[in-house]
């Protein structure tokens, strides 16, 4: 097997509505912090991979890697993608095979710009038919909620405990982001305000369900195992990182209770790791909704199908900011998630990664958790589109490097 | 400003809901494909076409949208969800349709789930005045409400008759109805207009006639309130409904398709062209489709123009014309045309403008008159040899008193008087009348109608019912008075009214 890429160096904005900052602005702020925290200096660079998925809508710009050339005053091959997961997979891959050995890996968006516009085209990127249909960003999350509760039988009095379960997992999001820095809000809420909003939208799901749209950017430096030891002696390996895909259109998929391609995806990240579910104690989901929080868990292998608004439910009653799942303890979006560290899209999935980083290497301050028997591995999942395409990156310190 | 290329390939496939089936296992896709994913290579080219247009789906899961992306807006809230065909061998995205939902209500999802839903053909969602119109048939209504699940089944034809006549008919009236002084006047609902009516009329007239409508060679669509001044409303009918033979490579279809204007009797005043079609010697036509359909237009009240709002409806009608299977066989016809400009449009207008009283006398039954007693002239016939009479029917008062000048009793053109239920339809007027006759008329019934169009001019035609419209009467359930006296009719306030017809 090949020697895994490391991370040497992570940086990345705060979080929220940028008004005055340009992307550029906002990826070269992100840029700077990775490349100080690595001690590395721009000339050393020799590619870039970066992500964003609607600046040529939002900010109508042209070609984004003659930005970052610009920035960086370099001449070195960079390349665009959708999302941070995307770059990142493909900065490993590119320094796996030895082509590079240091490389920036980045990811802004600057959604606050054109919001009420860019609903369309998020629409047409989840699927075409849907959004000729009238379907939203934000109808595919009910409907997979509705999926489901008929799946598995969730009516009555149980369907009420899953909404409340749902409620509990942004008010947990929430006050996790109260500390962390970065996050776009940095403010507890209660049970109460996210029924509430329900209730006043008379709708499945309200507003406090829902991760919120932001502007921000992320940045990390990989390198190979060796250049990585000329600049520190505790870096972060990548892994595994994998990508599984799924059909673009969700109503025309086998199955519809949650997503195979995030099953799919983390038995092949686990499986390249050579590590077990029980080695993760950290984890970073991508709760673009509360749903996507409850059903990822399933998916990802940690809770059975069909049982996590219980096991949620249950752990809610006394919960003492971790999951209590079969005996093991495994904390869940500590950064806030993208509920309330926010989600910039292009970006986001860096700043799952950056908080699994700072986590890994005891850098995350007050946030910082600390597991019985220590914490030795991470585990992202991000995601594209809805499901379509699923990335799980799996992370971990120095001592399981090879 | 939309692309006019990928509306086309939408449309194609969406306006039809067409999709593929594989013919080994039986594998089903919404969209055409040329081959199947489970069986691969040996089904390359052999994939079956098939199209839910006439299916009945499932309703599986839903919510409730209340934040629509831009161009749906205009819609407000509406139910959205996950439709099945053929016990789930396919599922598709769906807007439900015809329902209003006010902002502040709450909606029980399972009410809706696992219902049975038909597919309708309706405007997609807004765009520019100047972009193309985009449509789809990804919106649904309940089967067990106002819009019956109705096959259509193609039934070969069994006797040939002499004459020329009706072979089948169609009308499409909205489940929306605004009652004021007394009468009651449909209204489409947003996402209908002149062109989703004349669809949805002639796919009503395919499933009543049993016609094949790969047999249908020229289709006219008449209408006043085409949202384009330039671009037919039949090209859109003669695609959606696949008219004439398919040429498959080029998605074409071999029939002739055009529009008609002239204001009121632009589709009748075709019926006697699609009956010389059929009858053309050494070429005849088999069959030929004529549709009257308008979302009727005038100017809001107090505005110039103004005064056609109290009596304007939406709805159209289709009648296919043919020498088999006949069910009205036709006599004779007579029109008669003026140069009286008792109601125009400008070129760019909006809105319509009419003459006050000089619509009446000199115009309407100036005319109306003069076909119909031509006709019964050369035809050496009294109005009490005529069973039934419809004439145009701009307001419940003119048709009355026309007939009664013709020396028509009520118990005649009572029958074909729906101005009171659906309002002044423009071109589907008279032939809406027509329609209702036909769906109550018994055999050897001879029933005349005398069309009214602006400008100004009228077309009458005598019909003798056959034997066979009693075959055929099963067949539809969404008849006139079905559509005028459902339980399920939802009426609307002024305001409500007024933007529904504006459209999205």
């Amino acid at each position: 097997m090949r020697e895994k890429p490391a991370i040497i160096g992570i940086g990345r904005t705060k979080f929220g509505e940028h008004y005055e900052l340009d992307p550029e602005d906002l990826i070269d702020e992100a840029g700077l912090m990775a490349l100080d925290s690595a001690g590395m200096e721009r000339k050393d660079l020799d590619a870039c991979y970066i992500s964003d998925y609607l600046l040529q809508v939002t900010n109508k710009i042209g070609l984004e890697e003659g930005f970052i050339s610009q920035l960086l005053e370099r001449n070195i091959p960079i390349e665009r993608m959708r999302s941070f997961s995307s770059a990142l997979l493909n900065a490993c891959n590119a320094i796996e095979s030895g082509r590079y050995d240091a490389v920036l890996v980045g990811g802004m968006e600057k959604m606050t710009d054109r919001w009420s516009k860019i609903r369309d085209n998020l629409m047409l990127l989840e699927d075409h038919w849907a959004y000729y249909a009238g379907g939203t960003p934000e109808t595919n999350h009910e409907l997979l909620l509705r999926e489901y509760m008929k799946s598995y039988g969730i009516r009555g009095e149980n369907q009420e405990k899953l909404m409340m379960t749902l409620a509990q997992i942004s008010v947990k999001n929430h006050r996790n982001a109260v500390k962390n820095e970065y996050a776009h809000f940095q403010r507890e809420i209660d049970v109460k305000r996210v029924l509430a909003a329900r209730a006043e939208e008379k709708r499945v799901l309200g507003l406090y369900d829902f991760a919120p749209i932001s502007d921000g950017a992320t940045a990390l430096i990989l390198a190979s195992p060796k250049r990585a030891k000329e600049y520190t002696d505790s870096p972060v390996y990548v892994l595994a990182t994998t990508l599984a895909t799924d059909y673009i259109s969700y109503s025309s998929r086998p199955y519809r209770a949650g997503f195979i391609a995030s099953k799919i995806s983390m038995e092949n990240a686990l499986k390249i790791a050579g590590i077990t579910l029980d080695d993760i104690k950290i984890l970073e989901v991508y709760d673009q909704s509360t749903v996507f929080e409850m059903i990822s868990l399933e998916d990802l292998g940690f809770i059975e199908k069909g049982k996590s608004w219980m096991k949620l439910h249950k752990n809610f009653e006394d919960f003492k900011g971790f999951y209590h799942l079969d005996g093991k303890e495994v904390y869940v979006n500590t950064d806030g998630g993208l509920k309330a560290d926010g989600n910039p899209l292009g970006a986001t999935g860096g700043a799952q990664v950056f908080e699994v980083v700072k986590q890994l290497k005891g850098e995350a301050g007050q946030r910082q958790i600390k597991p019985d028997g220590g914490l030795l591995f991470g585990c992202v999942q991000e995601i594209e589109g809805f499901g379509t395409k699923v990335y799980v990156n799996i992370l971990g310190g120095e001592k399981c490097g090879k | 400003m939309g692309s006019e290329p990928i509306e086309r390939r939408v449309s194609y496939v969406g306006d039809r809901l067409k999709g593929s089936r594989c013919p080994f296992c039986g594998k089903e896709y919404f969209r055409v494909r040329k081959y199947c994913g489970n069986c691969g290579r040996k089904s390359l080219g052999k994939m079956e076409d098939i199209d839910y247009f006439y299916e009945k789906g499932v309703l599986e899961t839903c919510t409730v949208v209340k934040e629509p992306t831009n161009r749906f807006t205009r819609l407000g809230s509406y139910i959205y969800g996950i439709v099945s065909f053929h016990n789930g061998k396919v599922r598709i995205p769906g807007r439900l349709t015809d329902i209003i939902l006010r902002n502040d209500e709450s909606i029980n999802l399972e009410d809706f789930e696992g219902r049975e839903v038909v597919p309708r053909f309706r405007r997609r969602y807004s765009v520019e005045k100047s972009d193309i119109i985009p449509t789809i048939s990804l919106a649904f209504t309940l089967a067990d409400e106002y819009y019956p699940y109705q096959e259509y089944k193609i039934i070969g034809p069994s006797k040939e008759y002499e004459a020329p006549g009706i072979v089948g008919y169609g009308v499409y009236v909205s489940r929306f109805r605004i009652k004021e002084g007394g009468i009651e006047r449909s209204v489409p609902f947003i996402d209908e207009d002149a062109i989703t009516a004349s669809v949805e009329s002639g796919k009503l007239a395919l499933i009543h006639s049993g016609v094949d409508h790969r047999l249908v060679d020229k289709i006219y669509v008449g209408s006043e309130s085409n949202p384009y001044a330039v671009n037919p409303i039949a090209s859109k009918v003669a695609q959606v409904l696949k008219l004439g033979e398919e040429e498959k490579a080029e998605g074409v279809q071999g029939v002739d398709a055009v529009d008609t204007e002239f204001a009121c009797k632009a589709a009748t005043s075709m019926f006697k062209d699609a009956m010389a079609l059929v009858c053309y010697p050494k070429n005849p036509m088999k069959y030929v489709m004529v549709i009257g359909a308008d979302n009727a237009q005038a100017a809001p009240r107090g505005e110039p123009g103004g005064e056609l709002d109290f009596f304007v409806g939406f709805g159209g009608a289709a009648f296919i014309f043919g020498k088999e299977d006949v069910i009205a066989e036709a006599e004779g016809w007579y029109s008669c045309t003026s140069d009286t400009p008792d109601f125009w449009r400008r070129d760019l207008e909006p809105y319509p403008q009419h003459g006050g009283r000089f619509t009446g006398e000199p115009a309407y039954f100036k005319h109306i008159i003069k076909a119909g007693r031509k006709l019964m002239e050369r035809m050496n016939l009294k109005p009490s040899d005529i069973d039934y009479f419809v004439c145009h029917q701009p307001n419940t008062a003119c048709p009355a008193r026309a007939a009664a000048i013709l020396g028509f009793k009520p118990e005649q053109y009572a029958p074909g008087l729906y101005a009171s239920k659906f309002g002044n339809t423009y071109s589907g007027s008279s032939p809406i009348g027509l329609a209702a006759i036909l769906d109550q008329a018994e055999p050897h019934k001879r029933v005349m109608i005398v069309s009214y169009g602006s400008g100004a001019g009228s077309d009458a035609y005598l019909f003798i019912t056959t034997s066979q419209i009693k075959d055929k009467r099963s067949r539809q359930k969404f008849t006139v008075r079905y559509q005028a006296e459902n339980k399920f009719l939802q009426y609307v306030d002024y305001a409500t009214y007024r933007k529904f017809k504006e459209g999205l």
